[in-house]
């Protein structure tokens, strides 16, 4: 049933495979070597860190392609939006890839493929919110065994054997746990379409396996009901629940009662859609919570909405809550804390402590104590602005870290639009004058045609930091994190008419069509669409200038952040001038410094002396073809020590091992018209 | 039952033959080609779509591509952006028809398949009426090769 052993070509296959996986380390404890990459951010840590000097500023700009895989032929139809980190492990590299979200392992010094696996999901993967072959994937081991974990678009928990790629028969339902069932909750409407799924990579702490969850877009949700997004714990060698942590408390539980009006029951999303953090030695789970229902209005759920936002610290044996902290208070920014918490020893003012570093789409570095909880620096409840969205429900305050300071920008004002020229400025203004502006926390506000469109935010949606997080050297306590720092995102809310949606409002432009968002492929072409209406007198504007972002430069950076004293290291642009920029006819002659990209999913990788991560937008310049470079920088200075080129964005966060005495950099690209491949860069064996 | 396929079956190995294939050799002149400038004197800002037929697109996008992508084209999650710095630059280089051809081997991405290469163009000349470049006499054809005849240029020529 599960293997044609009639077929001698698989078999010769699976011959390959085992030769090619280095023998196992003894029976036992089983660890991981810091040559390898068994974890999706390196560690349980989140650093995204490994100690290898092979590659350095002398050599990188020798790098070649050791091989390249497309992911073309992983599924039904290309991807072009290949996001995920591999693993590395005993000579295999594990990746997930192409838009069957398919299992692949390959030979980490060639690149072979020795076995893949692929679940087909029928209608409930078509209908599933988040789709695509999405981050990554577990790895585990006590020393014999060897199992992968991952979760399929349609929410399954699949464990299989990582030296045949089959399906564990011991795991779940004969390898497979239905994440839709078990849930302390009827996932509606059906478990086909039921909206709920992941597409981050689960991880394995202590032979627990911790799964979150994640919905649609949350802009435009059609009710103010929806299904919760629960994080769970799963026993690595049978697949059962081991515990549940209800991100929305269920009545009796602490947190219930900053949801007025009994608006816990009904509301949903709020789920953990990022990457997981864990501390093995104190047994804590660090879980970064996303937004409920929806991102922009919550005057359906009145209070603060515990634990929206917030980063929950758990118990890695029960799921019990040991603290939290809400980074934002009755959210309504869609500032879902998006990447992974960051575990770090540090000294401050000569103590030690034990932190967590928490990047974010606001730009806000904010420390924690990750035994307590408590703020390692002063955090300040600052009063901000309450706005006059009918029906909604204001927090008064909000958290400000005192330090470190803001890396990224974080709100829009007149100072921060686009000013190379004064005729620049002037048009940059002219735009910008339909918006509402202001600093962080500045509340989203009805789009209407004779007044603004609504309000004018960065650092929100996109971020910021948003999924591919950061990095921390534990060497030297500095964290490394990129953010884009122009990803402008006009935050107007129209009246949803009651065909569209039962909340009062949600996300849109005045004079527009207002309509449900959805997510990629989801079910789209089953859907019946509403009549298109006609665009007269709608009030969109683009938010750029002939192309030329609305914001000035630096468009997207990349920060490093001493965690012992909360200060700025240095903080570089990261990315090649845009061709629209630097072809500009009007700027022309115009000394413009290296403006960065306005991209949101740049993931860096820190080694023993280097800062790594690629530009994030296409360019063709007299150093380079059209393509987009993977860059290295000093990780002491920011600067820039080599570059090497790839055909196509960074679209996944690179990660490095050594096989055979070489060390590897592995990186997705893609994008546009460059479909998803993996490419492995070394150095040449002979100069 | 979920089928799989791992190294058990005989089409997932032709499947895996044709990405080591692929991966090894056509990957790399596919890129070639990509970054080769396309020997066209046209380009996207010569007028070459008609503001009729990106009507018919924008009623085509609003049915089958703005769930996804946006009225305002801005994408979301995993729906790229059809407007702004990513798109331009993904496409800045390349030709018209390279990116008809995106958009005839993944959209919609719910019902691949379902549209027509006459609607997929008219789709293509409402995403450039909407990234305002200029109408022009003639329609976008739907023949890809001729569609590659057209440069995708993201900043305006000086002279036009």
């Amino acid at each position: 049933m599960f293997l044609h052993s009639t077929n001698g070509v698989a078999r010769w296959f699976v011959l390959a495979g085992l030769l090619a996986a280095f023998p196992l380390v003894a029976a036992g404890q089983w660890k991981a070597k810091d040559t390898e990459w068994p974890i999706y951010a390196a560690d349980l840590a989140g650093t995204r860190y490994r100690p290898l000097a092979q590659i350095n500023a002398g050599n990188f700009n020798d790098l070649e392609i050791a091989w390249r895989i497309k992911t073309d032929n992983f599924g039904n139809r290309p991807e072009y939006k290949l996001e995920g980190t591999p693993l590395m492990v005993n000579g295999v590299v594990y990746a997930t890839a192409g838009s069957r979200r398919a299992l692949i392992a390959l030979d980490a010094a060639t690149g072979e493929l020795l076995w893949i696996h692929g679940e087909h999901e029928g209608a409930r993967g078509g209908a599933a919110p988040r789709q695509l072959s999405g981050r990554g994937l577990a790895y585990w081991s006590d020393g014999r065994e060897e199992r992968i974990l991952y979760v399929t678009p349609g929410y399954q928990l699949i464990c299989l054997d990582a030296k045949t790629g089959m399906r564990v028969q011991g795991f779940g339902n004969k390898g497979a746990v239905d994440l839709k069932l078990n849930d302390d909750q009827e996932i509606l409407p059906d478990l086909t379409t039921g909206e709920i799924g992941i597409q981050s990579a689960p991880v394995v702490a202590k032979d627990t396996v911790i799964v979150g969850a994640s919905f649609r877009e949350g802009m435009t949700p059609k009710s103010m009901r929806n299904n919760k997004g629960y994080v769970r714990g799963f026993d690595v060698r049978t697949g059962k629940r081991l515990w549940i942590f209800h991100t929305i408390p269920k009545k009796g539980e602490f947190g219930y009662d900053t949801w007025l009006n009994g608006s816990a029951e009904y509301t949903g999303n709020t789920g953990v859609w990022t990457q997981v953090t864990v501390d093995e030695e104190l047994g804590l789970v660090y879980l970064p919570v996303e937004s409920p229902t929806n991102d922009f209005y919550g005057g359906h759920r009145p209070g603060n909405n515990l634990f929206g936002e917030s980063l929950v610290c758990v118990d890695l044996k029960t799921g019990q809550r040991r603290w939290h902290y809400q980074l934002v208070h009755h959210p309504l920014w869609d500032m879902d804390i998006s990447a992974a918490p960051i575990l770090a020893d540090i000294n401050v003012d000569g103590k030690v402590v034990k932190a967590v570093a928490q990047p974010s789409k606001q730009g806000f570095l904010y420390v924690f104590d990750r035994v307590t909880g408590k703020p390692v620096w002063p955090m300040e409840e600052k009063q901000v602005e309450t706005g006059t969205v009918p029906g909604e429900w204001y927090s008064r305050t909000q958290p400000i870290p005192s330090k470190p300071p803001a890396y990224s920008r974080n709100g829009v004002r007149e100072s921060d639009l686009i000013d190379f020229t004064p005729e620049l400025l002037e048009r940059g203004k002219a735009i910008a004058s339909k918006y509402k502006l202001g600093p962080v926390f500045t509340p989203p506000s009805e789009s209407k045609l004779d007044g603004t469109l609504g309000t004018l935010t960065v650092g929100t949606a996109s971020g910021g930091t948003n999924w591919p997080g950061g990095s921390y050297d534990p060497e030297t306590h500095i964290v490394y994190a990129f953010a884009c720092n122009a990803c402008v995102e006009p935050i107007g809310l129209v009246r949803a008419p009651k065909e569209v949606s039962d909340m009062n409002y949600i996300a849109g432009t005045a004079g527009e069509e207002v309509k449900i968002l959805r997510g990629p492929g989801e079910n789209a072409g089953a859907d019946s669409p509403m009549p298109p209406k006609k665009r007269a007198g709608s009030g969109y504007v683009a938010l750029n200038v002939d192309g030329l972002p609305l914001l000035k430069p630096p468009y997207g950076t990349i920060t490093a952040i001493n965690l012992d004293k909360g200060e700025i290291v240095w903080q570089v642009a990261h990315g090649e001038t845009p061709d629209v920029v630097r072809n500009y006819p009007a700027l022309k002659g115009i000394n413009i410094p290296r403006t960065g990209q306005e991209t949101y999913n740049i993931g860096t990788l820190v080694t023993k002396t280097l800062v790594i991560a690629g530009d994030g937008q296409i360019t063709t310049t007299a150093e380079h073809p059209r393509g987009a470079m993977l860059r290295a920088y000093d990780k002491k200075t920011g600067k820039e020590v080599g570059a090497v080129y790839m055909p196509a964005a960074q679209s996944g966060s690179p990660m490095t091992y050594m096989a055979h005495g070489k060390q590897y950099i592995v990186v997705a690209v893609s994008g546009g018209a460059y479909s998803g491949e993996y490419i492995a860069y070394s150095l040449p064996a002979a100069e | 039952m979920p089928r799989r396929y791992g190294i058990a079956c005989a089409t997932c190995f032709v499947a895996a033959l044709i990405t080591i294939l692929y991966g090894a050799g056509l990957a790399r002149s596919t890129g070639r080609m990509a970054q080769e400038a396309p020997a066209t004197t046209r380009s996207v800002w010569d007028g070459v779509y008609t503001e009729e037929q990106a009507k018919r697109g924008e009623e085509t996008y609003r049915k089958e591509c703005a769930s996804c992508h946006g009225d305002t084209l801005v994408g979301g999650g995993g729906a790229a952006a059809l407007t702004g710095g990513t798109f331009l630059s993904n496409w800045n280089g390349l030709t018209v028809g390279d990116l008809f051809e995106r958009i005839r081997k993944t959209m919609p991405q719910g019902g691949l398949g379902k549209l027509t290469k006459q609607q997929d163009a008219d789709v293509l000349a409402y995403l450039l009426s909407f990234n305002k470049f200029p109408t022009g006499k003639t329609e976008l054809q739907k023949r890809v090769e001729f569609l590659k005849e057209i440069r995708f240029e993201a900043t305006k020529p000086e002279a036009k």
